[in-house]
């Protein structure tokens, strides 16, 4: 598994981490690591074993195998030291409603052993920080989605961690607020923060994360920079056809056509990956048009991200 | 440990009391309730007096007690009276509330008067049952200043016979004989093992140990809403040693269940004239139902997968044991099914612990219905922490 450090040390390492749940794997094999001030995105479908491996890295589930270090210091759910280096941001929010936002803040800070005077100082600058100080005083309960999000941002920065943990921060937030979570996630790993990001928005792995990990059934199924998992496709081509009539047999007809590589379905779209598909597009065309369907219409272009996780897990990220 | 336990009851406290439903359930329904029903139920007017004599003397004196002045009562209807064999048949039926009252004469006693010696006339009284009590106590003490007046008019004659008296001998007579000792003293005994409090107290103690179920349960079901409100990830990825949420959690459970039955003790005093009894054996017999309040909701809670579950089982379990406890309305004493009934539930030990409490005035007789209250809470809480121990933390 390739390995970029930004920095000295990696603030985590994960090697081999597996879980179980009975009989039902939900995590194989897992490792990597991340680097000061690095952003690591995780990506994966539902059920890919995403929160499971956060769970573990966060102290919350003790690994079957392999193992944890956070700052230099063992994970598991009794290692006080490696705890405090995370910060932890679950995608459900993690806020007490009827407590303002100051008083969230003053009570995950005094869990954390932050001490009366610096708790206070390190409030007014995360309350500045997540832009909540004219509502501090508010009831959580009574903020617009967004805020909340926030909220539950600032709460797992409140301590100082050396690694944010952000599991799916920008679910069900409008799109001001999503920017602001993606500004703050940028401007703190320029600050050396390292972040561990999961997300089902592809634009926002390739805006935030140096390098990228996608998970299926529990396993890493590939990892490294865009440029260097967008490389795995080849020099290949995407055509998108947009058909009118049986479209999974359009796209069997696809796969046949010399250069395909692969030819998936989403919906009513065939989605091709080839070689040369100047050249070859009308003999595309014609393997759809023989299967009685129409092409309503076509678009090629380099494919991205998601078509690599679509190549590599044969489902669409958003499932 | 102690210290993540502690910022996390404060929190729950803080939380608790910004919701106005944990007072109404801790003070202002509990007190309302015995208020009203002791409005509608004035202490100890909806029942007769039930009460035996045992006469083990047979003299005239004690004839005269029993065949002049009991059946006279018993026609005005101040009391019904029943018959009991012997005065270990009376200790019993009286510690078993199934009379109010029983008045014992010792063998003996009409000798001892007519020698003018000093002898007494027991009263039995079920504990709690304050008004009978007294009335039975007045009536013994009536017959014993008649049986008094009696010595003394004879004790005169006796001085004065055989000579024509003057003024001077009879006041000489009289003052000699009025010097000494009454002749028969009363001795109330209230029975250690009776059951009933006087209505307003009882009422006040089964109300909050009614609601202390309900009150504990907003500490109890705070890990359920914990996981439901999404917290508990943020929690156990705190540097805190996972017990330390539980133990906050049961504090701060303890703590408003401590605070409920204090705060009711006081006010139902105040404000209503309950009397609980000596303080030390109340606060041992609150500690110990809350602790049992404690132990029966970590097992609802960890069978429940929602607070809201939590709540509803809950809220069936403290109706159950309430009325087996008797927390409404005393179990009748001859309701033999329904006594034994009581014993299975922590409400019933609690005001029968009460009760011992009130008729003896010694704190130290709590400890038998403490230690069944306590029995019960870890019967239950044992399971509860094996179920505890399996369950996923996430």
């Amino acid at each position: 598994m390739a390995k970029l450090l930004i920095g000295t040390a990696p603030v985590l390492s994960c090697e081999g981490l597996q879980k179980s749940y009975g009989d039902q794997p939900a995590v194989v094999e897992v490792g990597f690591d991340i680097a000061p001030g690095e952003t690591f995105g995780l990506l994966g479908p539902n059920g890919a074993g995403k929160t499971t491996t956060i769970s573990m890295i966060a102290g919350l589930l003790r690994p079957d195998a392999g193992s944890i270090t956070v700052a230099g210091e063992r994970m598991s759910p009794t290692a006080a030291a490696a705890k405090g280096a995370v910060g932890l941001v679950p995608q459900d929010l993690a806020i007490y409603p009827d407590l303002s936002a100051r008083e969230n803040l003053t009570f995950f800070g005094r869990l954390y052993g932050l001490a009366k005077q610096p708790l206070r100082t390190r409030t007014d600058e995360v309350l500045e920080v997540i832009g909540l100080t004219d509502r501090a005083g508010d009831r959580a309960g009574e903020f617009s989605g967004g805020m909340k999000r926030r909220l539950n941002i600032g709460i797992g920065l409140l301590h100082r961690p050396r690694l944010l943990i952000l599991d799916e921060p920008t679910v069900g937030v409008d799109p001001q607020s999503r920017n602001a979570i993606l500004e703050s996630v940028e401007q703190l790993s320029g600050e050396g923060l390292a972040v561990l990001y999961t997300t089902h928005y592809m634009e926002e792995a390739e805006r935030l994360c140096r390098r990228i990990a996608i998970v299926d059934q529990g396993r890493l199924i590939a990892e490294g920079t865009r440029r260097e998992l967008v490389a795995t496709l080849g020099e290949q081509d995407l055509v998108r056809l947009e058909v009118f009539g049986d479209a999974v047999a359009a796209a069997e007809a696809c796969a046949g056509v010399e250069g395909v590589r692969s030819a998936d379905v989403e919906e009513s779209t065939v989605v091709c990956l080839m070689h040369g598909a100047g050249s070859r597009l009308a003999s595309l065309l014609g393997a759809v048009a023989e299967q009685g369907a129409t092409v309503t219409g076509v678009e090629v272009r380099e494919p991205d991200l998601e078509d690599v996780f679509l190549h590599l897990t044969g489902k669409a990220l958003r499932h | 440990m102690i210290r993540a336990a502690l910022i996390i009851l404060g929190k729950d406290l803080r939380l608790r009391l910004r919701d106005r439903s944990v007072l109404l359930l801790a003070v202002v329904v509990p007190l309302g309730l015995t208020a009203l029903f002791a409005a509608i139920l004035p202490d100890d007017q909806p029942r007769g007096i039930t009460a035996a004599v045992v006469d083990a003397d047979g003299g005239e004196v004690a004839v005269g007690f029993v065949d002049g002045v009991l059946p006279a009562l018993a026609a005005d209807e101040i009391v019904t009276l029943v018959e009991v064999d012997d005065e270990a048949e009376a200790r019993r039926e009286v510690a078993a509330g199934d009379i109010d009252v029983a008045w014992l004469i010792p063998a003996g006693f009409s000798d001892e008067v007519g020698a003018g010696r000093a002898t007494e006339i027991a009263v039995l009284v079920t504990a709690g049952r304050v008004l009978p009590g007294e009335i039975a106590r007045g009536v013994a003490e009536a017959y014993a200043t008649q049986v008094g007046h009696v010595g003394l008019a004879v004790v005169t004659a006796a001085e004065v016979a055989g000579s024509a008296p003057g003024p001077a001998d009879v006041a000489a007579a009289a003052e000699q004989a009025a010097a000494t000792p009454d002749v028969v003293r009363i001795v109330q005994q209230a029975t250690a093992s009776g059951d009933r409090l006087d209505s307003t107290s009882y009422l006040a103690a089964g109300m909050a140990a009614f609601f202390v179920f309900f009150v504990t349960q907003f500490g109890v079901t705070g890990l359920l809403e914990e996981r439901q409100q999404g917290t508990m990830p943020r929690l156990l990825a705190a540097p805190i040693r996972p017990g330390a949420i539980h133990l906050g959690k049961i504090g701060g459970a303890f703590v408003l269940g401590l605070t409920s039955m204090t705060v009711l003790a006081v006010a139902s005093s105040a404000l209503l004239g309950a009397d609980w009894g000596p303080a030390p054996g109340v606060a041992v017999l609150v500690v110990a139902l809350v602790l049992a309040a404690l132990g029966v909701l970590a097992l609802v809670a960890s069978f429940a997968r929602t607070a809201e579950q939590a709540g509803n089982l809950q809220s069936v379990i403290a109706i159950v044991l309430g009325l087996l406890g008797g927390v409404f309305f005393p179990v009748p004493g001859d309701a033999e099914l329904l006594r034994i009934a009581s014993l299975l539930s922590p409400h019933g030990w609690f005001l029968r612990g009460l009760a011992d409490l009130r008729a003896t005035g010694d704190w130290s007789v709590v400890w038998p219905a403490a230690g069944a209250i306590v029995a019960f809470g870890i019967v239950a809480a044992v399971p509860a922490v094996l179920r505890q121990r399996r369950a996923s933390t996430w």
